[in-house]
């Protein structure tokens, strides 16, 4: 499979306190890579590197082809971003979000509704959003709030959709349907970088997996080469037999 | 220019709320209702004058006394004029009935003619005429009364010292002996001269311009304060982030954001104004009229103190290029901005930058400042559009090409510094926490 995104020797500092030390991965075409570690591993940097929204301070990103730092704008066509705390316009109505957003990708007014209607579908996927659509974001739970901001995400079909903790703060339930969304979507193509440190949710989604620390990447593999050669059950155990 | 154009409109649905619309309709209609009853009550004070008068004289001069100031005498200039006063005659009541009768009705005051007034007079001695003024409010118009009992007694004055100048003069005019030397007053402006006084003219320009100031700090205070609030919002409902990632240009983020505060600020200080015009017609019409009386507006043609077409554009070119300067600032603000609260915060500043040039214009001439306060000033941005009217007015084009161009570097400066800040980390990175002991990096 081609690389969709390829990231060599990536480094971020700010200002003294260096959050990545230079990490090499990549994204290849229809898989869901992970990057799993701890609080202030560097995986909500490397996503925001990788989102066009902080410039590395050093290294190389390469996006289908094209350098990341030189064009970014090319990227930002091409991918959507989901960050941990997400939100979207309390005062606008779920659907008229979803064309808002829609409208800075769709060329027609044809191509717009086609992302709109899928983003309805997405979300109708779990929890009936469909009629709450028509009501304004701010009355929504965290969990819808939190859909509507994933079908958002995956309405465009962007060739890599990066998502920061996609299940951050929501219960069993609403944490499973987002999961299952992502699956369901990247099956139509779209393939998937995103970061967690829940390894349970990794080994549900992930086809390949990295684990990062301190700002450098310790291993990378699939869950069950990673357990092969850490000779684990889990990707918990994994991750404590790779840092020590 | 499509995603620019779909920014924009959820720029100013944002911005254009029910609060928003509710609270421009309430101030239009507040205002036109303050300025319509004030209006009605300058009207009453500024209009001919009810007087009662108890003649216990009964004399003839007594008569022409009262005769005198029912006619009136005109004068070259408002200050000379004395006006005429409708009498309520209280002849043929005790002093004390007079006074209720007078107090009852819509008298300004009381005058008491006692008895022997005609007799001092034919002696030429000084007489003594008792007012008693009703005070019925204390409010600015009500006070008014004491200016009716000035008024009274100098017509009482002048009639009598026109009398003994008569009797003992006949056949000269009371006027020319009381005023020999009469004055004929200039006002020269560049190389204009005109007739006329120069505190006319100088009450005239502050009332022509008395709206440009307050139109230029409202629209910059308010527009401000939309531009620093929408920045701080996106902040502080994590909407930010994803709006970074989008497609569509930072510099077009920016100029969606500045572009629909600034319409949004230019709508509401339009509708804002037509409020306070209502409430100053009320309280201007005064002033309007003694100057139009006097022919001010002719006056004022012919020193060339009008706007022209041209003079206009420069004007309207200043209050924009100060909207520009302010609404580049508010959006870096903005930035180091946390959240709404912190946002409120950052506005001070800018505020504080217009306020003193503001009043600074009110109550002193900038011109005339010491050199260190004059070169402080010049260096706000937002001093020159204050300055732009009265350098208009006297010529100087020099200092208003050179604020033009000051106003032009300082928003060029600001918009290249705003645009990096939202094309690097900045963007993120940069807040400025208020009471907290630094400036903190995410």
């Amino acid at each position: 499979m081609p690389n969709v995104l390829t990231v060599r020797g990536l480094k971020k500092s700010y200002g003294s306190q260096m959050a990545l030390a230079g990490i090499d991965f990549e994204v290849r075409a229809g898989e869901v890579f992970a990057l799993i570690g701890p609080n202030g591993a560097g995986k909500t940097t490397t996503l925001r590197v990788i989102a066009t929204l902080l410039t590395s301070s050093a290294g190389e990103i390469t996006f289908l082809d094209h350098d990341l730092c030189k064009d970014p704008d090319f990227v930002r066509e091409k991918i959507s971003y989901l960050p941990e705390e997400a939100g979207a316009y309390k005062d606008m109505k779920g659907l008229d979000y979803l064309h808002f957003m829609a409208n800075f990708y769709a060329g027609t007014p044809e191509e717009e509704k086609e992302f709109v209607d899928r983003a309805v579908a997405i979300t109708a996927l779990g929890e009936k959003l469909g009629d709450r659509l028509r009501t304004k974001v701010g009355t929504y739970s965290k969990g819808m709030t939190r859909k509507l901001l994933l079908a958002r995400a995956l309405m465009t079909k962007p060739a890599l959709a990066i998502l920061d903790e996609p299940t951050s703060g929501l219960d069993v339930l609403n944490a499973l349907e987002v999961r299952e969304i992502i699956r369901h979507y990247v099956k139509e193509g779209t393939s998937v970088l995103l970061s967690s440190h829940n390894m349970l949710e990794i080994e549900f989604l992930s086809d390949r997996v990295a684990l990062i620390n301190k700002g450098l990447i310790l291993d990378t593999g699939t869950p069950t080469e990673l357990k092969d050669k850490h000779q684990a059950k889990n990707l918990e155990e994994v991750f404590r037999s790779s840092v020590r | 220019m499509k995603r620019f154009t779909n920014l924009l409109k959820k720029e100013i649905k944002e911005l254009v709320t029910k609060q928003l619309v509710f609270s421009l309709l309430f101030t239009v209609i507040l205002f036109n209702f303050i300025g319509r009853v004030t209006k009605k009550e300058v009207q009453k004070a500024i209009g001919v004058q009810t007087i009662s008068a108890l003649d216990q004289d009964g004399t003839e001069a007594s008569r022409a006394l009262l005769k005198f100031l029912e006619s009136g005498l005109p004068g070259p200039s408002p200050a000379t004029t004395i006006p005429p006063y409708k009498i309520l005659d209280q002849s043929g009541k005790t002093k004390e009935q007079a006074l209720e009768t007078a107090k009852a009705g819509e008298s300004k005051l009381l005058l008491v003619i006692p008895k022997g007034y005609g007799d001092s007079l034919t002696e030429l001695k000084p007489s003594e005429i008792e007012t008693y003024s009703f005070m019925r409010s204390f409010s600015l118009i009500g006070a008014r009364s004491q200016v009716v009992v000035q008024g009274v007694i100098a017509a009482l004055n002048e009639a009598q010292s026109n009398s003994y100048l008569k009797e003992k003069l006949p056949g000269m005019d009371p006027t020319a002996i009381k005023k020999p030397i009469k004055t004929k007053d200039f006002v020269v402006v560049q190389d204009r001269v005109a007739e006329g006084e120069a505190n006319m003219v100088a009450g005239l320009i502050s009332q022509q311009s008395l709206l440009i100031p307050v139109v230029l700090m409202m629209i910059v205070i308010y527009s401000s304060q939309m531009v620093i609030s929408a920045v701080a919002m996106e902040k502080q409902n994590k909407t930010l982030e994803t709006l970074l990632t989008v497609p569509i240009k930072r510099t077009s983020i920016i100029t969606a954001k500045m572009l629909a505060a600034g319409l949004v600020g230019l709508i509401s200080a339009g509708v804002y104004m037509f409020g306070f015009k209502g409430f100053f017609g009320g309280i201007g019409d005064e002033a309007a009229m003694a100057g139009a009386q006097a022919g001010g507006p002719a006056l004022m043609q012919k020193l060339g103190l009008t706007f022209s077409t041209s003079g206009y554009i420069i004007l309207g070119l200043s209050i924009f290029l100060a909207i520009l300067v302010a609404l580049a600032l508010a959006m870096i603000l903005g930035v180091l901005a946390e959240d709404f609260r912190s946002a409120q915060n950052m506005i001070m500043p800018l505020t504080f930058m217009v306020m003193i040039p503001y009043f600074i214009s009110l109550f002193a001439d900038i011109n005339t400042v010491s050199l260190p306060i004059k070169i402080f000033i010049l260096a706000i941005p937002f001093s020159h559009p204050f300055l732009v009217s009265q350098n208009l007015y006297l010529g100087n084009y020099g200092m208003i090409a050179a604020g033009l161009g000051y106003m032009l570097v300082v928003f060029v400066i600001l918009v290249i510094f705003a645009a990096r800040v939202f094309s690097t980390d900045k963007i993120l990175t940069m807040k400025l926490r208020f009471g907290k002991k630094k400036a903190a990096v995410a």
